[in-house]
């Protein structure tokens, strides 16, 4: 459903509204959230169902959403507890999130067949049935109205598919198993989809693959807005591929323009972070590659990183050991302003994931998405086309914007080598989403990247693609690409860095 | 030939409820107009908030040459379109 605005993409969202609205909305000293048994009715109102089978259903899982959107865990649903309970304690500025931060809602889940080869009614139970002729394991028969597979023998070759005349034979599976790279979904008791939290590596591809919404990741809304609400100093620091996410007529300075009419202090951009990143990965592959390392793995996207290392252990030093841009510009705002907070606004799941890691917690307050931001925009009433624009500054690179996009990172690092060692060859592979990821580390195993910059990205076509993401992933690449085009520095080494942190928008 | 407008509101409320996704379903109809021998321009405007989310009604809201749609989708903003083709190709 990705690029598609679907049911599902509008409760998502109404959710966001409803807890930021109340987040800004709230008496700070005495809130008691049975707002939120109101907002339930409110996303879905009247008596009769719009989406499920029914309308009490629909509510019980509006209700589990805004839990998660409150950074909560969600409820057993055998035992009794009130939908606010934690709720007063959430109600502050400090990190509040825990694992797991991907959820399946258990009863929101239609437990859809696990992958398998399935023939449908096109079965005219042909005279020639090359189905049976080609399975090689003789799984395929002539029933009594139409073929049969076996599914104990079937080995998911495809064959039989391939042969029928009809396309009376399909392949198929569950959603978010299938948007799963990392091979992390299986089933509970009850069929359901169950994450397995030792091989989830927070990506986010299945929460928007779901066709029925049955799986939501945690938000820390609330908690920003508290922070921002008691007074504390929040700065943004905004992922490169945010331009083109909020709408035709947001151009950046007018979403820049937003973010500090919400009450935050500064903008910075995320990109600076990326420049910091390139300069560390060229001159770790100068220095590394071949002697110490066989090739080098770029590091700017946590759940590849995290992907790879658990994949490939023995390969594991072979990614490359820099922070991750967001890491790199909380640090420089931390160094230079303690006391201030530090929210990052990207397309990723997985970065909130990174923010609960022990090295990154002290520089990361919060990780939100855009899809969030917008929430945040939308209960504040927030008009970005009435804005005026924040005037920007060149704090990224063009190569360091252009992380925003598979193919990106790799380049901008390759320009990084070539600058400080003119006429090194560096021969690039790229895979994006963990199913290429996978078979470009098996590559790796087998010897035949050596020399390599390889670069991962979890999500299809790079950062543009990630689940916290707006735009179509093609016109988003258009912004980005212009955006990049606008700085006048062209590679990391051109950006002169030291630059005070100064916002893309003074504060 | 037919040149239709359509105006779709960009603004916070329209794009949250989807207004990105309509502009593209409208651009994604160019292919299908021209297999089908349509001859009608169609034109796109994201224009600023329209104001219509004020009063309480839902977005997205779009002009199809004018007709406003409320709760605007995908498939109404559309069959809109194509209706007006339709339209422009009888007369």
């Amino acid at each position: 459903m990705r690029g598609l605005f679907t049911s599902i993409t509008k409760i998502r969202r109404q959710v966001f509204t409803e807890v930021a609205r109340y987040a800004f909305e709230r008496d700070l000293d005495n809130s008691d959230f049975n707002f939120f048994y109101e907002s339930s009715y409110r996303i879905i109102p009247g008596e009769v169902a719009t989406y499920r089978d029914s309308v009490f259903k629909e509510r019980a899982i509006i209700r589990e959403r805004i839990r998660l959107a409150m950074g909560l865990p969600i409820r057993p649903a055998d035992t009794h507890q009130p939908l606010t309970k934690g709720m007063a304690e959430s109600a502050t500025a400090d990190k509040l999130l825990e694992m797991p931060l991907i959820n399946v809602i258990p009863f929101a889940c239609e437990a859809c067949a696990t992958d398998h080869f399935q023939v449908s009614d096109n079965c005219r139970k042909c005279l020639a049935h090359p189905c049976t002729g080609v399975c090689p394991v003789g799984a395929v028969s002539i029933g009594k109205t139409a073929s049969v597979i076996d599914q104990d023998k079937c080995i998911k070759c495809g064959r039989c598919k391939e042969a029928c005349p009809y396309q009376a034979i399909s392949r198929i599976g569950r959603p978010c198993a299938e948007a799963c790279g990392a091979k992390a979904i299986g089933s509970d008791a009850l069929g359901r989809a169950k994450i397995d939290q030792d091989k989830c590596v927070s990506c986010g591809l299945c929460i928007v693959a779901c066709p029925f919404a049955a799986i939501a990741d945690k938000s820390e809304i609330f908690q920003l807005v508290t922070a921002i609400r008691t007074g504390q100093t929040v700065f943004a620091a905004i992922a490169p591929s945010f331009v083109g996410q909020f709408g035709p007529l947001a151009t950046p300075g007018k979403v820049v323009a937003g973010i500090k009419a919400l009450g935050i202090t500064r903008v910075i951009e995320v990109g600076w972070g990326a420049d910091i990143g390139s300069l560390h990965e060229a001159e770790e592959f100068l220095r590394d590659v071949p002697d110490e390392k066989p090739f080098l793995g770029t590091s700017c996207c946590p759940s590849w990183a995290m992907f790879a290392r658990k994949e490939q252990p023995g390969l594991a030093n072979c990614i490359a050991q820099s922070h991750t841009p967001m890491v790199a510009a909380a640090q420089r705002i931390k160094q230079e302003h303690p006391d201030a907070r530090v929210v990052f606004i990207g397309p990723c799941v997985s970065k909130k994931m990174e923010a609960l890691e022990d090295e990154v917690r002290p520089y990361v307050d919060y990780v939100i998405t855009y899809e969030e931001l917008m929430g945040l925009f939308a209960a504040r009433q927030i008009e970005l086309n009435e804005l005026k624009e924040a005037p920007l500054m060149d704090y990224a690179s063009r190569d360091g914007r252009n992380y925003a996009v598979a193919g990106g990172v790799a380049q901008a690092v390759v320009n990084v080598i070539q600058e400080t060692a003119p006429g090194r060859e560096v021969p690039v592979m790229k895979a994006d989403t963990l199913h290429e990821c996978r078979k470009m580390l098996a590559l790796a195993k087998a010897g035949k990247v050596n020399g390599y910059l390889l670069e991962g990205m979890a999500c299809p076509g790079g950062c543009v693609g990630g689940p916290g993401t707006l735009s179509q992933i093609s016109r988003a690449s258009k912004s980005v690409a212009a955006f990049a085009q606008a700085s006048s520095y062209r590679t990391a080494s051109d950006n002169p860095l030291d630059q005070e942190v100064l916002p893309i928008a003074p504060g | 030939m037919a040149n239709i407008i359509v105006e779709v509101c960009s603004g916070t409320h329209c794009v949250m409820l989807g207004a990105m996704n309509i502009i593209d379903s409208v651009h994604s109809l160019d292919e299908i107009r021209h297999d089908m021998d349509q001859c009608c321009e169609v034109e796109v405007r994201a224009v600023p908030c329209m104001g219509l989310c004020k009063g309480g009604a839902q977005g997205p809201f779009v002009r199809v040459d004018g007709l406003l749609i409320k709760g605007g989708e995908s498939d109404s903003v559309m069959a809109a379109i194509m209706d007006r083709c339709a339209q422009s190709q009888d007369t």
